[in-house]
């Protein structure tokens, strides 16, 4: 059958598109990839750490995880893994001969080696800096390697290495920047660095410190994203005292070695005094390709401002899961939703894969995101996207009544730390307000609909919005019918408890506890094209086409009408 | 002390042909607010003594301490007719008693207060406009004279300040009928130029009694009717024909004995009756009472029949000049009586407004309650302003009943601007809690209020931004959306000084933009909070409550900004197309400027996207020589689906093109409110949708594929066609003294801005000016001409038109333009360099 097709079907990406990656990651193009010897690699990789690890505790299957600007070097790190695990495992049994063997996905490779193996994980899910949990489920492994720049999150499911491949420095380069941008040498600095240069910090602290730098602090990786820096613990400053934080990080300046990302950098810029980088050339596998600018955090912090305040009239919100890895997230979803709920509006959960623009704007109806992810992948780039996409923090912010919100210019990215408690919108006032607008006395009028909920004021535009909370109605019937004080005005008369058989009204939606589905209300009001039939509308004088027969079966071949040939 | 009732006040507005709702407007200093008290005075509102310097209708204090209005402010009086025979002299109309109830409105003069007088005049139907002697009509006259005429609103006039022509002038009688009858011309010709045909003559006459003349400040005035009934008893003719006498070009030949239209008898030069009968008596008084003759104004006193009050009788100089004259000609009498006489009552005057009020059919229900002014009716109720009350944060919705009767209790339902009937969207209802008497800075409540009357609500603020319809109809379409000759061009920029403080922020911005007609407040998408005015002041008043009142926390501004437009100057060089992400799908299409008249046609609201589409086509076709096809084939307005840029579908036979309208509409309203030069909105540009090709599979071109797709071929088409930036312009009136124009000029010229009209104000050395100014340059404007003419000069300015942004081309970063579109994106923290248009420009 396939030998008939001359070219692919219509439906496959066209040859040309496919190693065009959308993203921003930069992944390496061979050309600029340096040279480097095995030696290098073995050093940069960590090779016989690995293999110790691998050995103490006794895993029976690894992955390696790769981020796709090193997947070029997977092959050498699996065979010289294997190599040094045979080694250790003793040199005079006979080694296997390896069949190694192309996965054809391209996606896992097994390795054999006895009873220790190996599989390479690529295209992660999500965000590279992620472990990748279920892919390594998949290939049943029992710890996970993670190569590259990590957010370090914590992970639910498997033990992880994180190996941050090593990166070389140049001390007296650092140094000087160094001294360029602090000339007052008893100004206090924490050096940080991307994980990949971690191992610099302290021989660059020491080397400061001998300049007479005597207030600089070098900070030590631990795993835990929430903390003040974001996986990174400070030591304390006075050795006597046992109190850990004892300094006001406000005073603090931060020199980064090598360029932070961008959901780092705002992070940082609220809670320390400033922030310099120094930028590495060196480091051809972070994924920043331009270099971020740290006087610009204060109006990248006020576009985010600008965002909140979009999601804060939004009726429909998506949360967005990006993530099926990092820690408590099943109950950060829930902890949002309840969130959403509250505040009346209406949530609906979607998972993408990677996202990009053309996949959330294809869910027209939802007026904003929020996104469910480590704490790298929560900021997302809007450029280009349809409606506006938020972290869970930032959410939290939007939902709260405009009586409370406060933005101090303090950010964070992850999910760690959203508060549990869901927030509520309701002013008391305003109720206690309106019950008493109810008691006034009813005046016969033409009228006799029950009164509506005030528009919310939308910040963005100054205009008033009346469905901003298409939910709000279900929560004040169900909490009626809860009091059964105020049965009067809200139990709906959508409700009919007879068994009699209502008919159902021409464009009439569904009623969910007496809401109107927010996501068909949609449909009806405000998409113009509804399905098929409506092509044509008498109003216009437009003449229909003539009824022809269609084609009809699977994408790979349609057929015209009952003749078997292909169209 | 008052001397009526809030009951009598009930009671006279179950007679709508007894009422009479007017509004005072003028230009700015004329003398409105001064005019006004005199009236209240007589109400007994204030003291008579205090009549002329309380302007108790400038309720706000920094309204007393500047000395202008700034917020309208409504109060009703009770008025009487002195006898029945007057009412004899209502031409036109039926009345019902000497009792009247005149709801008055005093109004704003400065300019960028306008809206305020706009949402005066809709809930009015007569106007009383108020003319320096001295300075004649003003820009502001006519802007709010032609503003009234359009919502079909019949003028009266009243010259004022003419105290300042005798005692600062010095000017003879025949001097003093030239000025009276040159700024009677000049009203009379902005009132023929802007006249509707369906309310017949409006021009003023004074010998028809529609003009009177006086002086606010010693709160005198009359008309020439109220001495043609003194004089018709004298001379024993009818009153009416007395009128016609005592103005123009009649003489009373004294030795003849007989009336006569020549000027000369035997060579003599004749006294015209105007300055025999009328000024020659008030020139006596002047004279005697200034030049301390105190028993020549004894004299005058007793030959008029006048009786002063004790205390005034030993006063001097001015101050008894101010007595005399208030008794002798009380300003509040014959401004009543003319507004009694000749403003039309609300059964009256509802009957030619009904159709240009109402949207509906004129022949529903509600249009036919608003023609009769039936209390009977359905309630149909424009709320036009929301007036603030004591207590913080909320509102008075303040408005006119046009029918039926509103009452304390009663459900009604709120349609905001953009209902459309049979659909939920800006509809809300709500029971009115309260009704109220709004009377200056207090409210009196009361039960109820039937059609024809102007009231106060309370409860409702909500569910209003600034102004809307209420109605307990069903079917009712919304009373007209007003449109104010203003447009908030004026931007600054607020921030808390305080973190913790946002929320106050928050809430002052929503009473803020509530609390005034015109005022915007927005956020950015750089995340500012922005407030947007119609000029200098305005901002400068809503900042100032902003921070002090509606906020009450310190706050940061930013220097004034102006908005702007990205726009095209030419025609795509190219087609541009953009390919969908999956590649299976294009889009082609072309931009192209569209006519500076149809782009302010469409920002007026006379063509909409409400339009129907065929009568939308005529007019496009006739005024604007669009091709039909293409005009019955514009498929959206954007930005907001309202703004002045069009996409038009000129496709031939594309298949599934209907089911991807949605995605491209959405794609269109995203990148007309943000264009590609630097997140601007977009203005006056036209796309041509010329081909598209979709993917067979519903699947693969749906909203993902298509929504960014869209905008960044409309993109693409704007960057291949010239694209530029437009700048909004101030219409500047300047008067100033003929020594000071080399001033004027001066700063005119180094802030870019292009005088078009020079001309003398007759009989005066005052020039006015008009020119062009862009608003970017105008921020300070005012300081620099004080200096530049030692204060001589007193601007006016307005928001005329957009123009484009001369210096080059926005894509050459080294040009003027360049350079501003490079600050502009900085300071909204995006990428410096405007995106290439091989960023959404695709390759075949």
């Amino acid at each position: 059958m396939s030998t008939d097709l001359h070219a692919p079907p219509v439906l496959s990406t066209p040859a040309e598109y496919i190693f065009e990656d959308p993203d921003s990651s930069s992944a390496l193009g061979k050309e600029n990839r340096p040279e480097r010897s095995d030696d290098e690699l073995f050093g940069v990789y960590e090779i016989a750490r690995t293999a110790a690890e691998i050995k103490a505790q006794n895993w029976g299957r690894v992955a390696l995880q790769f981020p796709d600007a090193m997947l070029a070097d997977a092959p050498w790190v699996v065979e010289a893994l294997n190599r040094e695990l045979e080694k250790s495992q003793h040199s005079g049994s006979n080694s296997v001969s390896k069949s190694i063997e192309r996965g054809a996905s391209g996606g896992t490779q097994p390795e054999q080696n006895q009873n220790i193996r190996l599989y390479i994980l690529a295209d992660t899910s999500y965000s590279a800096c992620c472990v990748d949990e279920i892919a390594a489920e998949h290939a049943d492994a029992d710890a996970v390697v993670h190569y590259g720049r990590a957010c370090l999150s914590p992970t639910a499911r498997l033990p992880v290495l994180h190996i941050f491949t090593r990166q070389t420095l140049d001390y007296n380069a650092v140094t000087k920047s160094f001294v360029q941008d602090f000339r007052n040498k008893e100004t206090r600095v924490i050096i940080m660095a991307d994980v990949m240069f971690q191992e610099h910090v302290a021989p660059v602290c020491q080397t400061l410190k001998s300049q007479g730098y005597s207030n600089v602090v070098a900070t030590e990786i631990i795993r835990d994203p929430s903390s003040t820096i974001p996986n990174r613990s400070l030591p304390s400053l006075d050795p006597v005292s046992a109190e850990k934080h004892d300094y006001d990080l406000q005073e603090y300046h931060v020199f980064h070695i090598s360029t932070p990302p961008t959901s780092l950098l705002l992070t940082l810029s609220s809670r320390l005094a400033s922030l310099r980088i120094y930028p590495t050339s060196s480091s051809p596998y972070t994924t920043i390709a331009s270099l971020p600018d740290p006087s610009a955090t204060s109006s990248m912090l006020r576009r985010r401002y600008a965002l909140v305040l979009r999601l804060a009239t939004a009726s429909i919100i998506g949360i967005l899961v990006n993530t099926l890895s990092v820690k408590n997230y099943m109950s950060t979803i829930s902890t949002l939703r309840e969130q959403i709920a509250a505040a009346g509006k209406k949530s609906y959960t979607i998972v993408v894969g990677k996202l990009n623009a053309p996949k959330l704007a294809n869910f027209a109806e939802i007026d904003g995101w929020v996104v469910v992810g480590c704490w790298e992948s929560g900021l997302v780039d809007q450029d280009g996207l349809f409606k506006p996409v938020i972290t869970p923090f930032e959410l939290a912010l939007a939902m709260q009544s405009d009586e409370s919100r406060i933005w101090t210019g303090e950010w964070w990215g992850g999910i760690e730390g959203v508060k549990s408690e869901a927030y509520s919108s309701t002013e008391p006032t305003e109720s206690q307000e309106t019950v008493q607008s109810e008691t006034a006395e009813d005046v016969d009028g033409r009228v006799d609909e029950e009164e509506s909920e005030p528009p919310v004021f939308d910040l963005r535009t100054g205009k008033l919005v009346s469905n901003s909370r298409p939910m709000r109605v279900a929560i004040r019937s169900s909490h009626s019918a809860a009091n059964g004080t105020q049965s009067n005005d809200s139990t709906p008369r959508t409700q009919p408890n007879g068994s009699a058989i209502v008919k159902r009204g021409t464009g009439e939606i569904a009623l969910v506890n007496g809401v109107a589905s927010p996501g068909a209300e949609f449909l009806r009001s405000k998409r113009t094209w509804q399905g098929l039939g409506s092509d044509f509308n008498p109003g216009e004088d437009e003449e229909s086409s003539v009824v022809e027969e269609g084609r009809s079966g699977v994408a790979r071949g349609y057929t015209v009408g009952q003749e078997q040939a292909r169209s | 002390m008052v001397n009526f009732t809030i009951d009598e006040i009930r009671g006279l507005m179950d007679k709508p042909s007894n009422v009479r709702n007017m509004s005072v407007i003028a230009h700015v200093d004329h003398g409105k607010s001064t005019l006004t008290d005199s009236l209240l005075a007589k109400a007994g509102i204030i003291s008579t003594a205090k009549a002329g310097d309380a302007r108790a209708t400038d309720t706000r204090a920094d309204e007393q301490e500047r000395g202008i209005t700034i917020k309208s402010t409504a109060i009703s009086l009770y008025g009487t007719l002195p006898s029945e025979d007057d009412l004899k002299d209502i031409v036109g109309q039926k009345s019902d008693g000497t009792d009247f109830l005149i709801n008055l409105i005093d109004s704003p003069g400065h300019v960028d207060f306008s809206s305020e007088v706009t949402a005066a005049l809709r809930v009015t139907d007569g106007a009383l406009v108020v003319v320096d002697t001295i300075e004649g009509v003003c820009v502001q006259t006519e802007t709010v004279l032609r503003q009234a005429l359009t919502e079909r609103i019949k003028p009266v006039v009243v010259i004022n300040k003419v105290d300042r022509a005798l005692l600062e002038l010095q000017v003879s009688k025949e001097d003093l009928y030239q000025t009276f009858l040159r700024t009677i011309e000049s009203v009379n010709v902005v009132i023929s130029t802007y006249l509707d045909k369906n309310m017949g003559d409006l021009q003023v006459y004074p010998e028809k009694g529609t003009v009177a003349f006086g002086s606010g400040l010693h709160g005198w005035a009359f008309t020439i009717r109220q001495f043609a009934i003194r004089y018709a008893k004298k001379f024993g003719v009818d009153r009416n024909k007395m009128m016609e006498r005592l103005w123009g070009d009649n003489y009373f030949n004294a030795a003849t004995k007989k009336w006569t239209n020549k000027g000369t008898h035997e060579g003599k030069q004749l006294e015209r009756a105007f300055s025999q009968f009328i000024l020659d008596p008030i020139f006596k008084i002047f004279s005697a009472v200034m030049n301390f003759k105190k028993d020549e104004v004894a004299t005058l006193l007793s030959k008029l029949d006048l009786k002063l009050p004790s205390e005034d009788r030993d006063k001097e100089g001015k101050q008894l000049l101010k007595a005399v004259m208030r008794t002798f000609l009380p300003a509040a009498d014959s401004l009543l009586e003319m507004m009694i006489l000749h403003l039309p009552s609300p059964v009256t005057a509802q009957r030619y407004r009904a159709e240009t009020l109402y949207e509906g059919p004129p022949d529903d229900e509600a249009a036919i309650g608003i023609r009769d002014c039936d209390p009977k009716g359905p309630l149909m109720l424009y709320v036009s302003k929301m007036v603030p009350t004591s207590d913080k944060g909320r509102f008075y919705a303040f408005g006119r009943v046009f029918s039926g009767t509103v009452k304390s209790g009663i459900k009604v339902r709120i349609q905001g601007p953009n209902y459309t009937p049979g659909k939920k969207e800006d509809l809300f209802i709500k029971a009115i809690q309260r009704t109220v008497l709004m009377m200056g800075g207090k409210v009196e409540p009361i039960d109820d209020m039937p059609a024809g009357n102007i009231v106060g609500l309370v409860g409702i603020d909500q569910f209003l931004l600034k102004s809307g319809t209420l109605t307990n109809l069903e079917t009712a379409h919304n009373l007209k959306v007003m449109k104010f000759s203003v447009s908030p061009v004026v931007t600054r920029s607020v921030q808390v000084k305080n973190a913790q403080d946002l929320p106050k922020l928050v809430e002052g911005l929503k009473r803020l933009s509530k609390s005034d007609p015109c005022v915007v407040t927005s956020t950015s998408d750089s995340g500012e909070h922005v407030v947007a005015g119609a000029g200098e002041l305005h901002l400068e008043i809503c900042l100032k409550d902003l921070e002090e009142d509606h906020a009450g926390v310190p706050l940061i501004f930013s220097d004034p900004v102006t908005q702007l437009r990205e726009t095209v100057g030419g025609t795509s060089s190219i087609t541009a197309l953009s390919k969908s992400p999956n590649k299976h799908n294009r889009l082609y299409m072309v931009a192209e400027p569209m006519a500076e008249e149809l782009a302010k046609t469409i920002e007026e609201g006379k063509i909409s996207p409400r339009d129907d589409f065929k009568a939308r086509a005529r007019i496009l076709a006739d005024d604007f020589g669009w091709d039909v096809t293409d005009a019955r084939k514009i498929w959206c307005f954007g930005p907001d689906g309202t703004g002045a840029n069009l996409l038009v579908d000129q496709t031939k036979a594309v298949q599934y093109l209907n089911e991807i309208k949605d995605s491209v509409v959405s794609g269109f309203q995203w990148a007309t409110r943000e264009g590609p030069l630097a997140e601007e909105p977009m203005r006056s540009v036209r796309w041509n949708i010329l081909d598209v090709t979709l993917h067979a599979d519903a699947i693969h071109r749906g909203g993902g594929q298509i929504i960014p797709t869209a905008r960044r071929v409309l993109y693409a088409a704007t960057l291949l066609a010239e694209p530029a930036i437009q700048e909004p312009v101030f219409l500047v009136e300047i008067q100033v003294p003929e020594n000071a124009m080399g001033g004027v000029y001066g700063v005119l010229t180094r802030r870019r801005g292009h005088v078009f009209n020079e001309e003398q104000r007759p009989g005066t050395p005052l020039f006015t000016i008009k020119a062009y100014l862009p608003i970017m340059e105008s921020f300070g404007f005012n300081a620099d001409l004080r200096q530049a003419t030692s204060g001589q000069a007193f601007p006016q300015m307005v928001f005329d038109h957009w123009q484009l942004l001369p210096g080059g081309s926005p894509l050459d970063k080294t040009s003027k333009v360049g350079q501003l579109i490079e600050s502009t994106r900085k300071r909204k923290g995006i990428k410096i360099e405007v995106p290439d248009v091989s960023n959404y420009y695709d390759k075949l």
